[in-house]
């Protein structure tokens, strides 16, 4: 039956690997959001660069910089785009030791500060910082979407479950090195929501993360002093809790202020600690107000419908997963990072997707997308 | 479940879990609306009104770790404490709890609680200033208070950090004191970052080394509530501050304490209080000891002086807190004959045509070694007569004879051969005049009288008493301890001016990397033809100063199984006192060869070098060799005791002057 019905599929299919027909299946709607989110993060890039004292723009600014990454992020979408993604099932793998590689090298020679006086978070390039750990987060995608479709056949088993974190530990490891807890926890949460888009047993997901949850206070007890106080500070960015405390206090402040109607781009006056990257979207409430906000929101609403549409019409398991992955990773950035500033959530330190200002993630952006319009080209089935 | 065919599945998807997903995410961004909305709309109300939008935020400096101090040996000379206070805002203790407050805290401090009460009722200031009750409380106390801060309202406990000076009295003149930021420091120093309530260093290497020692404060902001108060907790630390540098001093403690012995010996017996004592090696400049009396205990600065104790000090007629080695100018005396000495046998005019007061003729010396000139009684300047020191002369003598005899009559006639302005250069080459470069706050250059700064303070030139009186290093000649050891090192060392040194290494706070301070040579002495000076007038002169010690000008300082030559030097100053006689200034300064059994004055290579001066000293022989050599005997650690070593016809220095007693052989110039 089932070799009856898959030639069947196949002679239905439709699976051109060329010709402008194809680009019928091209979401536009998913390009737009993205774009015009990436005109939010330009403008908020400029706000930052300018000021309220309006300073003059240099080749330094983040806004020339955020223009130039947007010009490259561009040519990548549209190369991932072109890219058959289908090859990089067969990637998968290599590109798993590659990223592995890449976080090593950040962690031998990168450069940053963080909590703990020192951190290793990007490599600098010939004036260009590029922080790999935003790569990892794509790359960690396309590997579980690989994973997760050559194990459907197991999906239920508590082994794909174990396999799934196993592959996960290596890349998870070398970021909580850097240390860099926010992709860190984007990773985790990645997996998480891609195991269950994919099928895989609630009971043993259930399990699991009970069994996480209990070991919490076993774990907590038997930690020395120092090490607790570490992992303290490593849950605050601000390395003590005064600091994150002054960072929240800010931000609502800044948020406050906004009003319904926001003061105006560049208009922003309330000291706000990292303003341009964790918490940028209290700068962004700040001078965009309410309606500004909402806008942003709604954008990452569509933007996320549009990433599960196009994850429901393909018929192939990895593109789905593609999909589901890109979508978990955007929404759980987007709630932690939003929460955080409006006090919702815990001080983390966590990009926000198209907004925070940042080359590698916008290039990272670009590519997940691009590997999603890849996949709706190259669809099975024309219509559903 | 179905089997995979070639990698498909025609039904990967679940529509419930799809649907989950959906619910989730309409959830999370209805929530993040929902909270915009509350902060934006409706809190944003509230805030208007309150005027929160206008955010006040403060920037704050936070204190970096004040570099260390230490001697040569790695000994601490000045640390930092930990000082707990404890002060009591006005504004958050409800006034009918305050007799409470007071009793509780009475009770814990040991103070009286009417005492607190009134210190908490008499504030002038605002009732936002925290009102002083204690300070120097010890850590368990300030825990306990911390630990009942609910039942203390207002009380809070203010840890700060505290200088602690390990040497208080022996290094105070060196390491100084921090006080209160001044007005012009904090106008100098605003833009690196000092607030005008800072503590700095205000005298001696504190001052010296300030920014050095004090690293880099920290920074941060704060939130200002509506009374402009920092509300707590609200901090943002915007950067790290950075550890101050630490000092290593190329002075041992065990050698400062030696020198300060002998120098208060010597004030002890002469009977007076003011002195000064520097050890100094001629070959780098590094200053091994010294000290400067009376002092003042730099630990009471930093316990917090009280304003009547400050104003004491200040107006002390012994100037305690003067570093009179540095910031004292005295005239040399008879030390000064070094220079006459020297510019009589360095290249300049020709004896045979002696330029009186003159000008330069053609490069050759004024005398050589064999040269003599005649010492009776007294010279004649003009139509006065200029006497010699024992009233009775020596006869023809040759340089080594006038240095020995420290002839006055020798050495006016030399001054007047050479003329005042050979004489004035060679005391600039000798770095008469300048500053030193010591690495402490200078305030003293002395002074070298030339024809230009006579016309420019008196209207006239230099007349050739005065010349001849500049030659002996009395009249308008003025010079700072130091300056004159530095001299005498030059001596010592074949003609380098070093640049004295008082720390030898700086230890970066942040890396450890230890930076060696490296001698600095200030001058290396040339004749007028701009050559260096020829070796042979050096060596002349070491054979000269030896001679001084052989001669026994210096009574038993030749007893010693240690080779020193030196100079004495006498200046009188001042009034004559009821028996007619004026006070006068003592000095010795003298080195010892690199080995200091053999008596060979002809290497420079003398590693250590000695001066003492008394202010002021009224004995009859030099108090001021005797220092020296109580000195060179601990340093040397030589057996037995200074006054035994004796020779006929020794008069101990305490004797008084006024037992005029002639015809021994120390004598007093």
């Amino acid at each position: 039956m089932s070799i009856l019905r898959g030639e069947t599929l196949r002679l239905r299919g439709w699976a051109p690997k060329a010709g402008w027909l194809a680009w019928r299946n091209y979401d536009f709607q998913l390009t737009t959001y993205a774009i015009l989110l990436t005109l939010f993060g330009l403008a908020m890039a400029y706000s930052n660069s300018v000021g309220s004292s309006h300073v003059p723009l240099t080749l330094a600014s983040p806004f020339v910089r955020s223009i130039m990454w947007a010009v490259i992020a561009v040519v990548v979408l549209g190369l991932t785009t072109v890219f058959d993604y289908k090859w990089l099932r067969s990637l998968a793998w290599p590109l798993y030791i590659i990223n592995i590689g890449l976080l090593i090298l950040t962690l031998r020679f990168g450069g940053g500060t963080g909590e703990a006086g020192s951190a290793a978070r990007w490599i600098q390039v010939g004036g260009f910082q590029f922080q790999f750990s935003e790569l990892a987060k794509i790359i960690m995608v396309v590997v579980f979407a690989a994973y997760l479709a050559d194990h459907q056949s197991t999906i239920k088993s508590p082994w794909t479950i174990i396999g799934a974190l196993v592959i996960l530990v290596p890349p998870w490891i070398l970021v909580m090195l850097q240390p860099d807890l926010g992709t860190s926890l984007v990773l985790v949460a990645t997996i998480t929501g891609l195991l269950f888009m994919s099928g895989a047993s609630l009971f043993w997901l259930g399990t699991l993360a009970a069994a996480v949850v209990a070991a919490i206070p076993f774990v907590w007890s038997h930690m020395a002093d120092y090490q607790q106080a570490r992992l303290l500070t490593l849950l605050n960015p601000g390395a003590d809790p005064q600091h994150a405390g002054y960072q929240i206090h800010q931000a609502e402040t800044a948020v406050n202020a906004g009003g319904c109607c926001g003061k105006g781009l560049t208009n922003g006056n309330v000291d706000l600690p990292v303003g341009t990257t964790d918490f940028v979207w209290g700068v962004l409430a700040e001078e965009l107000g309410f309606i500004g906000g909402m806008v942003v929101l709604i954008l990452f609403a569509l933007l996320l419908w549009r990433l599960l549409a196009c994850s429901w019409r393909s018929n192939d398991p990895f593109a789905t997963f593609i999909g589901c992955g890109m979508a978990t990773m955007i929404f759980f950035q987007v709630f932690v990072n939003v929460g955080m500033v409006m006090g919702l959530v815990p001080v983390t330190g966590i990009p926000l997707p198209f907004i925070t200002y940042g080359g590698a993630s916008m290039v990272s952006l670009a590519a997940g997308l691009g590997f999603i319009q890849s996949t709706n080209l190259r669809r099975e089935r024309p219509e559903w | 479940m179905s089997a995979p065919l070639d990698g498909y599945r025609s039904e990967p998807k679940n529509v419930y879990r799809f649907g989950a997903f959906v619910l989730v995410v309409a959830v999370g961004i209805t929530a993040l609306s929902t909270r915009m909305a509350y902060l934006q709309i409706v809190q944003a109300q509230a805030a208007y009104q309150a005027g929160a939008d206008t955010q006040q935020t403060a920037a704050q400096s936070v204190a970096s770790t004040r570099g260390l101090i230490f001697d040569a040996t790695g000994k601490p000379l000045a640390t930092n404490v930990v000082d707990y206070s404890v002060t009591v805002t006005p504004s958050d203790l409800p006034l009918d709890q305050e007799t409470t407050v007071a009793y509780r805290l009475g009770a814990v401090l040991n103070l009286d609680p009417i005492y607190i009460e009134t210190k908490i009722d008499s504030t002038t200031g605002s009732l936002y200033v925290p009102v002083k009750i204690a300070d120097g409380i010890s850590a368990q106390i300030a825990r306990f208070i911390e630990e009942n801060s609910d039942a203390l309202p207002g009380v809070e406990v203010v840890v700060s950090s505290r200088r602690q000076y390990l040497q208080p009295t022996l290094f105070s003149d060196i390491i100084g004191y921090e006080g209160q930021i001044t007005a012009s420091q904090y106008k100098n120093w605003q833009a690196l970052g000092y607030s005008n309530a800072d503590i700095v260093g205000q005298a001696g290497l504190e001052n010296q080394y300030e920014q050095v020692l004090r690293g880099t404060y920290g920074t941060q902001k704060v939130v200002l509530d509506s009374a402009g108060k920092p509300i707590p907790g609200l901090v943002n630390t915007t950067g790290d501050p950075v550890p101050g540098d630490s000092l290593t001093l190329n002075i041992d403690i065990q050698e400062q304490q030696y020198a300060r012995d002998a120098l208060a010996w010597g004030l002890d017996a002469s009977k007076v209080t003011k002195g000064v004592i520097i050890v100094e090696n001629p070959q780098n400049g590094k200053i091994l000891a010294m000290v400067s009396l009376p002092s003042y205990d730099d630990q009471v600065f930093s316990d917090g002086i009280s304003d009547t104790a400050f104003q004491k000090l200040l107006s002390d007629p012994d100037q305690p807190l003067l570093n009179k080695a540095i910031g004292g100018q005295y005239a040399p005396g008879s030390t000064y004959k070094l220079v006459t000495g020297t510019a009589g046998l360095a290249s300049g005019p020709p004896l045979t045509a002696p330029p009186v007061g003159g000008t330069v003729g053609s490069l050759t010396p004024s005398i050589d070694t064999s040269s003599t000139l005649l010492s009776g009684p007294f010279v004649v300047i003009g139509d006065r007569p200029y006497k010699e020191w024992n009233d009775q002369g020596w006869g023809p003598l040759n340089i080594y004879q006038g240095v020995a005899y420290s002839s006055d009559t020798f050495f006016y006639q030399l001054a007047l051969l050479v003329g005042i302005d050979k004489l004035t250069y060679w005391a600039d080459q000798y770095g008469f005049g300048k500053p030193t470069g010591i690495d402490l706050p200078e305030t003293a250059t002395g002074i070298v009288p030339t024809n230009d700064w006579k016309q420019a303070n008196y209207k006239y030139p230099m007349y050739l008493g005065e010349i001849a009186q500049a030659g002996i290093g009395q009249g308008y000649d003025a010079s700072t301890p130091l300056q004159l050891l530095d001299a005498y090192c030059a001596l010592a060392n074949g003609g380098t001016v070093w640049q004295p040194q008082v720390v030898s290494s700086i230890k970066n706070g942040a890396t450890g990397d230890v930076t060696t301070i490296q001698p600095v040579a200030e001058n290396r002495l040339k004749s007028q033809d701009g050559k260096p000076i020829s070796p042979d007038v050096l060596t002349t002169m070491r054979i000269a100063t030896r001679d001084v010690v052989t001669s026994r000008h210096t009574g038993n300082l030749v007893d010693l199984p240690i080779k020193v030559a030196g100079k004495t030097g006498t200046a009188e100053f001042n009034l004559p006192d009821k028996n007619g006689n004026l006070p006068y200034h003592e000095w010795f300064v003298g080195y010892v060869p690199a080995n200091p059994y053999v008596d060979d004055f002809t290497k420079p290579d003398s590693q250590l070098a000695v001066l003492a001066f008394i202010y002021g000293a009224d004995t009859y022989a030099n108090v001021a060799t005797e220092v020296v050599k109580l000195y060179l005997m601990k340093h040397y650690k030589l057996k037995g005791d200074p006054f035994s070593v004796r020779t006929d016809g020794y008069i101990p220095p305490w004797v008084a002057r006024t037992t005029n007693f002639y015809g021994q052989n120390t004598a007093r110039d």
